[in-house]
């Protein structure tokens, strides 16, 4: 039976690392009565928490896949999609965004707002997700939550609003005050597992009345019937606060604040309550796929059971049985038996074993509907298709995949390990766009790509683990460009007429440098100098030239190729002929307009005490970062920098051992830029010294 | 134009003039004006016109946020690259970018003493020869026996550079030439002293402390209410 598409709720849970995002869920699963043990993430007792279901995972303390587990909550039907921590594995936060319908941004109330959660509230922003905060850790020593709610207008530019206010902090947290009903609520039953209400403490009284008050002020906006209720000075029913709260989060202009600390058990039911009460269910938003009929133009999806099929598949996973696709319907209803269209493949399939998944351990269904989230055994595909029923042509719209940054040369131990490897490789890549491997002609090596050093090691290791596979590696590489910084005119005759059949064509014209594109292509060719069958046959010589710079050998970007003149012989041009020339014209205009090389710039934020701030200060002065700004706020302070990629290496034990621990950063690609003289020279000469000894 | 030629013939060399060569290292300048009136633009188009003489410049702020500011020194540049024609902009403006830093304080009750040792920290480790620190935002009130300032000052001759403030004066009638109420306490280490004033909707930026000089003649400098630059009147 497919489920009723009003009491499902599609929900991620987002957060900076360590700010118990994992204990939360854990929490949450236990709460919704599915699992019957509570463990840690760094668990005690070795068992390690239900959701992190990877081997790796549970020996780093951190969450990588994002597995989507079903769990029930009162009347509801909660499909959680844990999302990972780290900036490293971003391309697994953002699929996970994608199918998600609403989201709960955890923060620790002692370390607030940190790089991380704006990193990741900048992703939910990007895909519109409607969000509610959690303020967890509420029992730890400097908690301070009202600090955080006001970071979250600060930082991250939400109209966040307290819901509740706590009883106690620190040592002394036993439980929340409700601002809606004015309740209080105690986390303090059986082992903390039931909640207890009670009238509001007496020196919390006037407290709990002002917030409410600044709360009502602030939801007054999102409903006439509130903000009359509020003027007349009447009683204001639950129900219409209810009614606000669910309008401003869903139209993205609230972000209500919730608190607790997960690992004692408190706060939970309640924010399990908001997750029913204000996050939207699938029917709440409005679901576009890509007309491939029709130029890609926008079709409205609806959540209608009885509609044909329209399915993402956001999540390959290999589990016990084989491998498993984990999808989104977004429209009509996915049976048992039935046959799908994959669009990418071109190839129907029949859905064989449909399941939903409880963390570990799964349900065999019959059948799944409109906005659920379930999981295909035995489907072959990669991570991002789309399945329709046969005779459409939908496609979900491609989602937002960066170009990798980094490279890695790997090799297999033995041959054994080589099979095993192509194995592993094969099935990352079809797990995460964002890696990708190739074998280089020249060296004849695999080489392995990324988005940083974390993430490919991450997958080294998930080889040796999973696979069995152990590779050597050789240094990280810097995904160099090439560009040009001046216009040139060219003009290249290739001849060759001696014997047999000859070769003629000359191409002139003008290279010039582009901005914001790669590559563009424009014929001034007039009166037929260049007859019309060779004009492409110039654009894809030119284009071949693209692929390896002659500075270092690598892609070159940012280049106008424009011909306005040329020759052709009647016999000796071909396709062939122009190509040659176009190809060897641009290499000659190249080196005459200023090749520069490019390297990737990523944007890092490093936070830490304030007393070790001149140390991490030092840091990134000596990696050619230039400090963007620094911000310090009580005991710790936030240094945004620019840095290129290539000094990057290290990073981590370096600012580690200079900061005993305490600091940590995150980084992503900000933009490509010209590499300083000295080093530009350097790398040429290394390119030299490499094609010289070959 | 080239860059040189632009702050050759910058207005803030009239500024310069009048001062007698201009700040001076180890000394302390305020600029004081009315909530709202363009402090914080005048503030960031001098320390522009010092990053584009190829001079390091620190900027203290206690707002929540760092890209606010740097939004004001994009503004700024764009204003003043486009209207006298700069050559090479972009490389100019990276140039800048790297002898910049924006130090954000965002703590309630954040005390001088935190704002120098980190700004000493960033000078010793990130930003060696830096030539001016510009705070913005600093509460003169707090400083009502003058200590801070005191302080201030003998950081800026320790590590020879330029102070610049902003302060902000409320329910206070500033007469002409005379030095606000709450910059009393401090004037001592004052060394230069502007006030910004809307006279008939003109922002008239006048010299009221000049080191130990008097003060003849009206700089004829105003900020225009537009581009928010400091121009000629």
């Amino acid at each position: 039976m497919a489920k009723d598409i009003a009491q499902m709720r599609n929900i991620g849970i987002s957060a900076h690392i360590d700010s118990g995002k994992t204990t939360l869920t854990e929490r949450i699963l236990f709460f919704c009565n599915r699992i019957h043990a509570i463990h840690e993430v760094r668990g005690k007792d070795g068992v390690g928490a239900t959701m992190d279901s990877m081997e790796l995972e549970k020996e780093r303390g951190i969450t990588i896949a994002s597995a989507a587990t079903n769990v029930q909550w009162k009347n509801i039907d909660i499909n959680i999609i844990d999302t990972p921590g780290h900036v490293d594995f971003t391309i697994e936060v953002e699929r996970a965004l994608r199918v998600l319908d609403g989201a709960i941004l955890v923060l620790c109330s002692v370390a607030g707002v940190q790089s991380q959660s704006i990193t990741v509230d900048r992703q939910l922003k990007r895909y519109n997700v409607p969000r509610v905060a959690f303020v967890n850790k509420c029992d730890r020593t400097g908690a301070n939550p009202y600090r955080v709610a006001d970071q979250l207008r600060e930082k991250l530019n939400l109209n966040s609003v307290m819901m509740q206010i706590p009883i106690g902090l620190e040592d002394n947290h036993e439980g929340v005050v409700d601002l809606i009903t004015m309740e209080a609520l105690y986390f303090d039953g059986d082992e903390n597992y039931a909640v207890r209400k009670a009238e509001i403490p007496a020196n919390l009284q006037d407290e709990a009345q002002e917030k409410r008050e600044i709360m009502l002020d602030a939801l007054s906006m999102f409903d006439e019937e509130l903000m009359e209720l509020m003027m007349e000075e009447g009683d204001i029913p639950v129900e219409v606060i209810h009614r606000a709260v669910r309008k401003g989060t869903l139209d993205l202009e609230l972000c209500p604040v919730f608190l607790g600390s997960a690992y004692k058990n408190k706060g939970v039911q309640p924010l399990l309550d908001a997750v029913e009460s204000y996050l939207p269910n699938p029917m709440d938003i409005e679901n576009k796929a890509l007309d491939l009929d029709n130029d890609e133009a926008e079709v409205i999806l609806s959540s209608d059971d009885s509609k044909p099929p329209v399915v993402l598949a956001f999540k390959l996973e290999d589990g016990q049985y084989g491998q498993l696709t984990y999808i989104r319907i977004y429209q009509g209803s996915v049976k048992k038996g039935s046959e799908l269209y994959n669009i990418r493949s071109k190839k129907k399939f029949k859905v064989g074993r449909l399941v939903r998944m409880h963390s570990n351990n799964m349900e065999d269904i019959t059948e799944a509907g409109s906005g659920d989230i379930v999981a295909l055994f035995g489907i072959e595909c990669a991570s991002g298709d789309t399945f329709v029923q046969n005779g459409m042509n939908l496609s979900m719209t491609s989602m937002y995949v960066p170009e990798p940054v980094i490279s890695l040369s790997i090799e297999p131990k033995d041959k054994k390990a080589s099979d095993k490897m192509a194995k592993a490789l094969n099935r990352f890549t079809k797990e995460d766009p964002t890696f990708r491997t190739y074998v280089d002609d020249e060296s004849n090596q695999t080489i392995i790509q990324g988005m940083g050093e974390l993430h490919l090691e991450v997958y080294i290791e998930r080889m040796k683990r999973e696979y069995g596979a152990e590779v050597t590696t050789g240094a990280p590489q810097v995904a160099y460009r090439e560009a040009i910084s001046g216009s040139v005119d060219f003009n290249y005759t290739h001849k060759k007429q001696t014997g047999g059949s000859g070769q003629y064509a000359r191409v002139a014209g003008r290279m010039e440098p582009l901005e914001d594109k790669d590559y563009e292509f424009v014929s001034e060719i007039k009166g037929g100098v260049i007859p019309t069958e060779y004009i492409p046959s110039c654009d894809k010589g030119f284009r071949s030239a693209l692929d390896k710079g002659s500075l270092i050998g690598h892609p070159i970007v940012g280049v106008k190729m424009v011909i306005n003149d040329g020759q052709y012989h009647a016999v000796d041009s071909s396709d062939q002929a122009f190509q040659t020339a176009a190809r060897a014209a641009f290499r000659e205009a190249y080196m005459k307009a200023k090749p520069v090389i490019l390297e990737p710039i990523m944007k890092v934020s490093v936070e830490g005490p304030s007393e070790f701030q001149g140390n991490i200060f030092g840091s990134i002065n000596q990696r050619r970062g230039i400090i963007i700004g620094s911000t310090e706020e009580g005991a710790m302070c936030t240094v945004e920098a620019e840095v290129p990629l290539s000094e990057m290496f290290g990073y981590s034990t370096v600012l580690r051992s200079s900061t005993q621990g305490k600091a940590e950063f995150t980084m992503e690609f900000a933009k490509y830029s010209k590499v300083p003289t000295g080093i530009s020279e350097e790398l040429v000469k290394a390119f030299q010294e490499k094609n010289k000894n070959k | 134009m080239v860059k040189e030629e632009l702050t050759k013939n910058s207005p803030l060399r009239i500024l310069e003039k009048a001062t007698h060569g201009g700040l001076g290292k180890g000394n302390i300048a305020v600029i004081a004006s009315k909530r709202g009136i363009g402090k914080t633009a005048c503030l960031v188009h001098i320390a522009t016109d010092k990053l584009m003489r190829d001079k390091h410049v620190i900027h203290v702020s206690f707002s929540s946020r760092t890209d606010h500011i740097l939004d004001w020194y994009e503004d700024i540049f764009k204003e003043i690259s486009q209207k006298r024609d700069l050559e090479n902009a972009m490389e100019v403006h990276d140039e800048l970018v790297k002898n910049r830093v924006i130090m954000n304080f965002n703590q309630d009750g954040v005390t001088m003493d935190q704002v120098l040792n980190s700004v000493k920290a960033m000078i010793e480790n990130g930003q060696k020869g830096t030539d001016a620190i510009v705070v913005d935002g600093y509460d003169f009130t707090k400083n009502s026996d003058g200590d801070v300032i005191a302080k201030v000052k003998a950081f800026a001759k320790e590590l020879d550079l330029e102070v610049w403030f902003t302060d902000s004066y409320e329910g206070e009638v500033v007469q002409e030439g005379a030095i606000p109420s709450n910059l009393k306490c401090c004037e001592e280490n004052l060394s230069v002293i502007m006030v910004l004033k809307n006279v008939g909707g003109i922002m008239n930026l006048n010299l009221v402390k000049d080191h130990g000089n008097e003060i003849k003649e009206d700089l004829s400098l105003i900020l225009d209410s537009k581009t928010l630059l400091i121009a000629r009147k």
